[in-house]
This record gives structure tokens, C-alpha cells and sequence, in this order.
């Protein structure tokens, strides 16, 4: 009988087909090593914070005037209200936390070159649509770093060329941030997942075009692939264990270790916190702000030291294909980019002293260095590398690629069924 | 080189965990707060004789009092004219408080949490009190701060009194760490089941990955 | 193939079979038991459960008097019966919902009902011996069955109880 009614479906909807072709039979290299957990780990926990939001917005009141009172209503008396409080805010630490291993495995190997920029590109869209998300959310508690951080970064806003005050106001919707700039980050709060839902969508329309990458950077021959069920099903939900017990952790033992101290306080307009500090993953990025004692110059600084990213495919211009793996140069920045984005961390982190602006500057003009030096270092590494010599597939394979690029650019696009 | 790499990452990792260690700048003595309900009711009576004729706990009721299983009785000693099912509110109305302190005291409900070192803060506070030379009390921790030295730490030599005093603070400071967190026990507890149950579901998907992938050659 | 490899395969088949489902099973429970939660946050919270029980004061109430008090969001009418009252419901009242009024009241004095009609939920008027609901005309004695319809049933006696002779608590029996 359900074989009957899966039949009935595939005469008019492509459920088998689509099942076979890209979820259990979706051919998927069989080397890939646990740092490709991460993507599915981001979309768990996608659904855990969407799950545990909306439930928590039957309680909670986007007023100035309730909305701390509502979290304290949800955290004392509803039922296991503290736990869907505690679990949404870790989650939006798990969320970064994810997001950030997953950019740093595709750094590290190389899964951004071609063609896979467009997985890389709207996975840049996404890390903006979900900054925003946590951005709008943190407002939400209505604490005092929730009102001073608003307060802040609105009015970075004020850089914008002509109109930025007017802007700044439009955001805000009232001179200062209030109760409008609450209720509309709550709606906007409660939207934007959806777009990410959409986006994540694309993300992995791109994927199943191009196929994942894998840690030796070389397409795998079509032997080397193996069905994603029950290979990567199993290793996914194994990995999801793993991931689950350390947020438990956090959860239950230590939740308020991501609470900053002065957001259990209620916001008060006149009396700005010692030390305003927004949440860890924002960090490095206000590190990198405050680093350019210009307005204007330090809003720049930050958009580019999160934009930089996208320019990855053309700022590599390494023929050498993966990643770190057969790159030591590029191995070596990689990990002192790393380095200095902990650097970054921790200047944004401390209350600045002359010490710290001075690391922090250098720090930055290290992180941008590190992007604007890639396109020299990896040419000359690339040389350096063909004259040590390589191992022969790779060889073999920079001139079946340059050989693929003459023949893409002579014969047009078409393909079966085209009309035009 | 790999070596190098890890030890590496164990540094950064190890100076990321100790950050909150490095950005405190006060040393605070430390205080072990009680948890169980007889510590706790104790911790109550002695913050609604020492504090609450100023500060409001308004995130906490009356009835949640009863409900967590403190004594009726006393509970409605301590409500005095105010309704059971109402907030925990000053005895000392907000004028009389401005006209008194220049000030409204701050709401108690969630002071363990508000603090930077929290309960270790607050014990910390609470015995930071010493005699001026102009023979009013100053707090070594709050200097600025408008609150009268309610426990009599600063008028205290005797050791015997101060080790008594210690022990009203450790009260009311658990109490405090109570009021801020109701749910904390039941929390671990769960927390307890919830791990232990993690890890037998993981370590069930761990043999099940190796016996699907020993399928592969 | 020998007989060895045979059983082998099948008790690899079911080695594999067995920890698929335990782990299923297992895995089951979890999501299960995480659904819990989510489902119980939406159940009243411990504030609008302590507003389950109402407590009313009946001094004041004179002998033919009524007040009208609000129970769970609810209008629960609290009749001082007079003997005069208390004769009229004597019979077991129309064969609409038959009930004697010893069943509906604790002390025959007092009378406590919740005031919704049982036929679409109005509140019905206090109209000589008895209510009058205008909705759609359905009729009530001083017993608060029901006398003419449409409403089906008398109206709903709240669990309460007399924490002493001039209070009752409405919410729970004692």
C-alpha cells in the first residue's frame, strides 16, 4: 500500500527520484574527514534555535516596558521556559561556533577556488543574514550591553556618505533606540531565519551541482565516491552526538557563561555600562572597528574585514589544487590568520588601554595583510612548488584544468532540451 | 611540525578558557553557597531582617516562597500586609528611599547574576565594610557606594563576631544565588540525565559508523 | 558457499540489524523526550496556575443577594439563598437535566455556580427566582438548572470548598 502511494506521488512529483539522486544516493567523496560535519551541524542548529524561538515567543513581549519582565516571567514560570532561554542563547554561540569551523575547514582546503565560488559566496550571504539575526536578537532582552551594543552599532550607521544621521534614524525609527527599534528587531529577528532557510536551500542547490570538495583537493574519480545514506547519515548523526554533549554542557552546567554579567540588569538610557562588550563571535570584527580612530574609516574596516572573504576565489591565485594540503605556504598563513583572529578576540574583549589599540592596530593591519598579500605569496608559491616538483596526479591535473578552461571558453553553453 | 601546531592550538585554546580569569581585576574571597532548602530559608530570614525593609526582589513572589517549600508561617511574617500572590516588594516606598539614600536600591532578584564574580561579589561586598577615619563606614569594594553597613562588619573586632557576621552573609548571599536562579537544581539534575544519555546515544552511533563503514574495502 | 560463511553473513546481518534498531529505539526516546519541553512551556505557567484558586469573602452578601466574581477568567455567581429561595428548587426541577439541589450545594444557603450558559456561553441576567440568558432565551431556577431551553445542561457547579462559614475558596474541593 505505501508502495502503491509513493507510485501515485512519482507520476506526478519526482519524490523517488529526487530521494535517490540527492539525498540517499548522492554520491559523496569517501574521504572526507570529520571537518565536513560542520555544514549539517549549521543546519541542526538552524532548526534548534528556530524550534526553540518560536516557542519562546509565546511568551515574550517585544515592549520596552515588558520585555525584560517577560524573560523573567519566562526563565521563573514557565514550564521549562529556563531551558528554552538557556538552549537559545547557547545555540546562537553553537551557531558561530559551527558557522566559524565550517569557513575554516573551506579556507584551509580550498573548497572556495572553482568552481565552487558560488557555494562560497552565498555562504557569505548567509554569515550577514545570520550577524544581522543575532544582532536584532541580542536587542531583544531589552539588558544594558543589549540597549548600549544596539546604541553602538546603530549608530555606526552615521558613516553613511550624505545622510547618515537620517539614516541612523530611519533604522531606529525614533531618535534614540526605543520601543519601536525593539518591536521591529523582533519582527525582523523572527524573519530573517526564514530567508537563511531559503538561502541554505540555494546553498545546497549549489552544492549538488558542483559536488563537495575533499581533503586531498583533487576531484576524486567516480569509483571514490560512495551513497551519502548510510555512509555520511551515520557519520553525520555520530558527529551531532558529539556536538550535542558539549552544548549540553553549556546548557545545563554553565549557561550564563555566554551571559555578559550586565545584561541582567534592565536597559537604562542614562547610565552607560563600565564596558560595553559585544558577544564573542562578534569580537574580533569590533576589535578590527575600533582599531581606526576615524568614524567613517572604522566602519569601512569592519564591513571589509568581514566582506574580504568573498574575494577569496580571485585573491588565490594558486594553481595548485585544494587547499593547505599540498600548499605549506598557504598552510602557514592559514594558521597565523588564525592566530591573529584570537588576537583580535581579545583586544575587542578588554577594556582598551594604549597596549591593547597598538596590538589591536597591528593586528589588523596583520588580518588585512594576510588577505592582500595572498595573491603574490600564492603565485610564488605555486612556482617554488613545480620547480620542487609535485607528485605527477596533481601535475597532471593543473594541465587538465588549464586544458578544460581553453575548451570552456571556445565552445558556448548549451545543453539538452534548450529551445534558444 | 604537527606537534608544534597542537601544542599551539592547546595555547590559544587554554588563554581563550582564562580570559574571564585575566579581565577581573578585584580579588574576591570566595564563599560556598548552600543549596539545599533549610540553608536557603535561612538565607531568607536573615536578608528580610537585614534587607528587605530597602530592596525589592519584584521577579519573585510570595507564593513561590510556599511553593519552594519554605515555612508558611514565617513567609507570612515576612509579607506583612503585602499579598501572598504579589511581588517581594521594599518595605520602604521609592520617595521615602530617594529622600533617604538619593537613591532607589537596586532590585535583589537578580544581584548573583549582575555582578561580575557574582555570589563570590556579593559575600565579598557584604564583608567589605570598614571603618573611616572620619568614623563612617566606607565598602573597599563599592566605594561610592550609598548603602549603610547593615551586618555591622566594620564595627566588629571581635573574631568570634565577624566568623557569626561571615556566616549571615553566606546566608543571604545563597539565598541571593537562589533567587537569581530558582531552576538551578532541577537544571544540573537534568543536566546529569541529559549527558549520560548523550553518551550512550553516541557511543551506540559510534559502533553503528564502524559497522556501516566496514562495508566499504 | 560453505555452511560457515552462510552463518556468518546472516549473523552479521542480524549483529547489524540489532544495533540499527537499538539505536533507532534509543535515538527515539531522545527525540521524544525532547518534544517534552517544548510542549509542556505552552501549558499555564506557575503564575496563571496561581490564579486557579479565587477566595471570596461572603460577609456583605445579604440574604437574597448576589455577587458575581471572577474564577479562571470565568463569572461564578455566589447566590444567598432565602427560605423562600431554597423552597422553590425543592422538586428535582425540569426533565431537561434532573438533578435534586442537595447534589449542587454544600450548605443550602449558598448557591455557587459559574455563570456561563451551557448553551453558547453567555452570561445569563438575575431575573426574579432564577436567570434569564438573552442570547436565546434559555432559562435558569435558583438552583441553576436549567428550565427552558436551548441549553442543554444546568448550570456548571465549580469545585470549591467553606475554608471557614464566611469563606469559600473557589478552585478546589478541600
Amino acid at each position: 500500500m505505501p508502495g502503491r502511494i509513493i507510485e501515485w506521488i512519482d507520476q506526478r512529483f519526482p519524490l523517488t527520484s529526487f530521494v535517490k539522486h540527492d539525498l540517499t544516493g548522492y554520491p559523496t567523496p569517501r574521504n572526507l574527514s570529520y571537518w565536513w560535519n560542520f555544514g549539517f551541524l549549521a543546519g541542526f542548529v538552524l532548526v534548534l534555535q528556530v524550534a526553540t524561538g518560536i516557542f519562546l515567543a509565546m511568551h515574550y513581549k517585544a515592549d520596552i516596558a515588558q520585555s525584560f519582565d517577560s524573560i523573567q516571567h519566562i526563565m521563573r514560570d514557565v514550564n521549562y521556559g529556563w531551558l528554552l532561554r538557556y538552549m537559545h542563547a547557547t545555540g546562537a554561540s553553537a551557531f558561530f561556533f559551527v558557522i566559524f569551523v565550517h569557513m575554516a575547514r573551506t579556507l584551509y582546503y580550498g573548497s572556495y577556488r572553482a568552481p565552487r565560488e558560488l557555494m562560497w559566496w552565498t555562504g557569505q550571504g548567509l554569515l550577514l543574514l545570520l550577524m544581522a539575526t543575532a544582532f536584532m536578537g541580542y536587542l531583544l532582552p531589552w539588558g544594558q550591553m543589549s540597549f548600549w551594543g544596539a546604541t553602538v552599532i546603530t549608530n555606526l550607521f552615521r558613516a553613511t556618505p550624505f545622510i547618515g544621521d537620517q539614516v541612523v534614524i530611519w533604522l531606529r525609527g525614533d531618535y534614540t533606540v526605543g520601543d519601536a527599534t525593539l518591536t521591529r528587531f523582533f519582527s525582523l529577528h523572527y524573519l530573517f531565519p526564514f530567508i537563511i532557510f531559503a538561502a541554505v536551500g540555494i546553498h545546497l542547490v549549489a552544492l549538488h551541482t558542483v559536488k563537495s570538495s575533499n581533503p586531498s583537493g583533487i576531484n576524486l574519480a567516480d569509483k571514490d565516491n560512495i551513497p551519502f545514506h548510510p555512509y555520511f547519515t551515520i557519520k553525520d548523526l555520530y558527529g551531532l552526538g558529539i556536538f550535542l554533549i558539549v552544548y549540553s554542557v553549556f546548557v545545563f552546567f554553565m549557561p550564563d557563561s555566554l551571559i555578559e554579567p550586565a545584561n541582567n540588569i534592565p536597559a537604562n538610557p542614562m547610565q552607560t555600562p563600565n564596558h560595553i562588550v559585544p558577544e564573542w563571535y562578534f569580537l574580533p570584527f569590533y576589535a578590527i572597528l575600533r582599531s581606526v580612530p576615524n568614524l567613517v574609516g572604522g566602519v569601512l574596516a569592519m564591513g571589509l574585514s568581514v566582506m574580504i572573504f568573498a574575494f577569496m576565489p580571485f585573491l588565490d591565485r594558486s594553481r595548485i589544487p585544494g587547499g593547505a594540503h599540498f600548499r605549506p605556504i598557504f598552510k602557514i598563513q592559514f594558521y597565523l590568520f588564525l592566530v591573529d583572529m584570537f588576537i583580535l578576540g581579545y583586544v575587542g574583549y578588554v577594556p582598551p588601554t594604549p597596549q591593547t589599540i597598538v596590538i589591536g592596530q597591528i593586528a589588523t593591519l596583520c588580518y588585512f595583510g594576510s588577505f592582500f598579500l595572498i595573491p603574490f605569496v600564492s603565485k610564488a608559491e605555486e612556482r617554488w612548488l613545480m620547480q620542487r616538483g609535485l607528485p605527477p596526479e596533481i601535475t597532471a591535473l593543473i594541465e587538465k584544468e588549464a586544458h578544460d578552461k581553453e575548451a570552456r571558453k571556445k565552445t558556448p553553453l548549451r545543453r539538452k532540451g534548450d529551445i534558444a | 611540525m604537527r606537534t608544534l601546531m597542537n601544542t599551539l592550538w592547546k595555547a590559544v585554546l587554554l588563554g581563550c578558557f582564562s580570559l574571564p580569569v585575566w579581565a577581573n581585576e578585584a580579588v574576591l574571597e570566595k564563599v560556598a553557597i548552600e543549596t539545599d532548602v533549610k540553608s536557603i530559608e535561612r538565607g531568607a530570614e536573615a536578608l528580610m531582617g537585614a534587607c528587605h525593609s530597602c530592596h525589592s526582589m519584584k521577579y519573585l513572589h510570595y507564593r513561590d516562597l510556599v511553593s519552594y517549600g519554605m515555612d508558611k508561617q514565617k513567609v507570612e511574617t515576612w509579607r506583612g500586609d503585602q499579598p501572598l500572590d504579589g511581588a517581594i516588594l521594599a518595605q520602604m516606598g521609592e520617595s521615602d528611599a530617594m529622600a533617604s539614600f538619593g537613591k532607589v536600591p537596586p532590585d535583589l532578584s537578580l544581584m548573583a547574576k549582575a555582578r561580575d564574580g557574582g555570589a563570590n561579589y556579593l559575600y565579598s561586598y557584604l564583608l567589605g565594610y570598614y571603618l573611616k577615619a572620619d568614623g563612617m563606614a566606607g565598602n573597599h569594594l563599592y566605594p561610592e557606594t550609598k548603602m549603610p553597613d547593615v551586618l555591622n562588619v566594620s564595627g566588629t573586632t571581635d573574631a568570634a563576631q565577624h566568623a557569626e557576621i561571615a556566616g549571615q552573609a553566606r546566608d543571604i548571599v545563597s539565598f541571593l544565588a537562589w533567587v537569581s536562579d530558582p531552576h538551578e537544581a532541577e537544571r544540573i539534575r537534568l543536566g546529569y540525565y541529559v549527558i549520560a544519555y548523550l553518551l550512550v546515544l553516541t557511543t551506540l552511533l559510534y559502533l553503528l559508523k564502524n559497522q556501516i563503514w566496514s562495508r566499504l574495502k | 558457499m560453505s555452511n560457515e560463511t552462510v552463518i556468518e553473513a546472516v549473523d552479521d546481518g542480524n549483529r547489524r540489524n540489532f544495533l540499527i534498531k537499538l539505536t533507532s529505539v534509543v535515538g527515539g526516546a531522545g527525540v521524544a523526550a525532547t518534544c517534552v519541553p517544548f510542549v509542556a512551556s505552552m501549558n499555564p505557567s506557575t503564575d496563571v496556575l496561581a490564579k486557579a484558586e479565587t477566595e471570596v469573602d461572603l460577609t456583605g452578601i445579604t440574604p437574597g443577594g448576589i455577587r458575581t466574581v471572577a474564577w479562571q477568567g470565568k463569572p461564578v455567581f455566589i447566590l444567598h439563598r432565602t427560605a423562600e429561595q431554597i423552597d422553590s428548587v425543592k422538586t428535582v426541577g425540569n426533565a431537561l437535566d434532573p438533578e435534586p439541589d442537595e447534589k449542587r450545594v454544600q450548605h443550602p444557603e449558598w448557591l455557587v455556580v459559574i455563570g456561563v450558559c451551557t448553551h453558547m456561553g453567555c452570561v445569563p441576567n438575575k431575573e426574579g427566582l432564577g436567570w434569564i440568558c438573552h442570547c436565546h432565551g434559555s432559562q435558569y431556577d435558583d438552583s441553576g438548572r436549567v428550565t427552558r431551553g436551548p441549553a442543554p445542561k444546568n448550570l456548571e457547579v465549580p469545585p470549591y470548598y467553606f475554608a471557614a462559614d464566611n469563606k469559600i475558596i473557589i478552585g478546589k474541593t478541600a
